[in-house]
């Protein structure tokens, strides 16, 4: 049978919230449930809290074994209605449960972490009850988990909208009360937002907010169910990078006065030594060849989306072997600009100009592997931060781009 | 005139830094390490702060958390003799580092592009 909300404990109102959001996390789920709980005892102890499992009607069990974990902490379990997915779904009725319970503070971490402590609660917790409204989490991550993160998300939020926050969609987060009202009233939920689109659109209007910005560090790599870069793209890449674009066209008059970028406050120092993260597998044969293959099945779009100079550049890349594979970063800034106009003017089918970045993205992928193989994880965080600074230097380029088509 | 505040325990450091940026044209203020420099930011208004990492009595890092906790937006660059620094996670709260040296030229660049850095309010 199917319950809205199951919350046996009656709560009615809150100080401070843990939410994890799942879809078929049974599995997975009560790690960091646990984790949540002794966060909130050791942490959080004098606040009223409750944990809230925000779930797309699962139908492994998640509901169960989420409700049957044994925790101090009372806990609330909300559903959207049979047949209704997403991500972002199971957000929309998180934030109405925070006003609801006129909580102050909220913290959501992803159902599949391996990885999480007690202190990750503290870090992207405490800074809620000074004077932080937004709290992104600052962890070691492999240099090939994350690739929309590295590529497109994080220098493209950094250039637009100043702000340098390296996870803009890492899933775990914290944000004051009073935003979940924002983000209710906000005109810009859209399907992909409903979906996946979640994390970049809570940063993105944190951002645009100026609520104060921090970064947690957590202390330990983010361990969940990383992916090849080069597989299970699909409706993930779409509706992430969808929504960048779709917020671009938005708050214009915002991020067209952004100059260079600021640095966030870090939280939670004195944790020790990070550890390193497992490794990420990549293969590189099946980047080139995924983005060899888009010239056949994506040149079409191409041609209507991409400057002809941009599309010269490309195809002398296509033209490098695998050894010599060289994709410049600027070659792929001039790409995301053109592609970030042409959402914009509407010049093809929004889903099929989407997915014929991805051939694009994967080649960009490729050449970002091939540069960092041999670098440790500080040396490719170096290397992001180089390729952010060169995002920045040409902002004026894509004010000027953009103005002149709009 | 741009305000900035250098805060570095050597002294010829502080000499050369007030004579250069001074004939380039900004109004310097100097503190020879972190004692009330909270304070010292509040009432003096600096746009900007040139912070050492490494001071006898004061870490560089722990100064810049302070700063960039009760001023959210002022500008910090982080001096250093040495790059090792990056290991400290603390370090990507400053908008800029530069190595130390007695040619000031990066140090203007970055001052300028960090005055120059503007995030409008909503």
């Amino acid at each position: 049978m199917f319950e809205a909300e199951v919350n046996p404990e009656d709560i009615t109102s809150a100080e401070f919230v843990v939410a994890i959001p799942s879809y078929n996390e049974a599995d997975s789920i009560a790690f960091p449930v646990q984790q949540a709980d002794r966060g909130i005892e050791s942490f959080f102890g004098n606040r009223k809290s409750v944990i809230i499992n925000c779930d797309n009607n699962s139908d492994d069990g998640t509901k169960e074994i989420f409700l049957g974990i044994k925790t101090k902490t009372p806990k609330i379990y909300i559903s959207t209605e049979p047949g209704v997915k997403g991500k972002g779904r199971n957000f929309r009725n998180l934030f109405q449960k925070i006003v609801n319970l006129e909580a102050k503070a909220v913290v959501v971490v992803d159902a599949d972490l391996k990885s999480i402590t007690p202190k990750w609660i503290k870090h992207l917790g405490e800074p809620l009850f000074q004077d932080f409204g937004y709290v992104a989490p600052l962890y070691v991550r492999h240099k090939y988990d994350g690739t929309i993160t590295n590529s497109i998300a994080y220098p493209l939020t950094r250039s637009l909208y100043g702000r340098r926050v390296r996870q803009p969609i890492g899933g775990d987060f914290g944000f004051h009360g009073q935003l979940a009202q924002v983000y209710l009233k906000s005109d810009t939920w859209s399907e992909a937002v409903a979906n996946f689109g979640i994390d970049i659109w809570m940063t993105t209007l944190a951002m645009n907010e100026n609520v104060p910005i921090c970064q947690a560090f957590m202390g330990r790599p983010k361990i969940h169910r990383a992916k090849d870069p080069g597989s299970d793209l699909g409706p993930m890449f779409r509706q992430v990078v969808g929504t960048i674009f779709e917020m671009m066209i938005k708050f214009c008059p915002f991020w067209s006065q952004v100059r260079w970028s600021k640095p966030t406050s870090i939280f939670g120092f004195g944790l020790g030594e990070t550890e390193m993260p497992p490794p990420v597998k990549v293969n590189k044969e099946t980047l080139f060849q995924k983005f060899q293959q888009g010239f056949k099945t994506c040149g079409h779009v191409w041609e209507n989306v991409l400057q002809k100079e941009t599309l010269n550049k490309l195809r002398e890349v296509k033209k490098m072997n695998t050894d010599r594979f060289d994709f410049p970063t600027n070659l792929w800034i001039n790409v995301l600009i053109d592609f970030a106009i042409g959402y914009r003017d509407k010049v093809w089918k929004e889903d099929e100009l989407l997915d014929s970045l991805i051939p694009i993205y994967l080649g960009k992928t490729l050449s970002y592997v091939k540069k960092t193989e041999r670098m440790s994880i500080r040396e490719s965080e170096e290397f992001i931060e180089e390729e952010c600074v060169q995002f920045e230097a040409s902002k004026s380029l894509l004010v000027q781009v953009w103005n002149k088509g709009a | 005139m741009a305000k900035i505040l250098v805060v570095d325990d050597e002294e010829h450091i502080r000499l050369l830094y007030s004579e250069e940026l001074s004939e380039a044209g900004y109004e310097v203020i100097t503190a020879a390490d972190g004692h009330k420099l909270i304070e010292r930011i509040e009432t003096e208004k600096p746009d900007l702060v040139v912070l050492d990492i490494k001071m006898v009595d004061y870490n560089g890092l722990d100064l810049l958390q302070e700063i960039r906790n009760k001023f959210y937006n002022m500008p910090v660059i982080l001096c250093t003799a040495y790059d090792t620094f990056k290991e400290d996670i603390k370090s990507i709260a400053a908008d800029f580092y530069v190595i130390k040296s007695f040619d000031l030229t990066e140090l203007k660049k970055k001052i300028a592009t960090a005055l120059e850095t503007h995030i409008p309010s909503s």
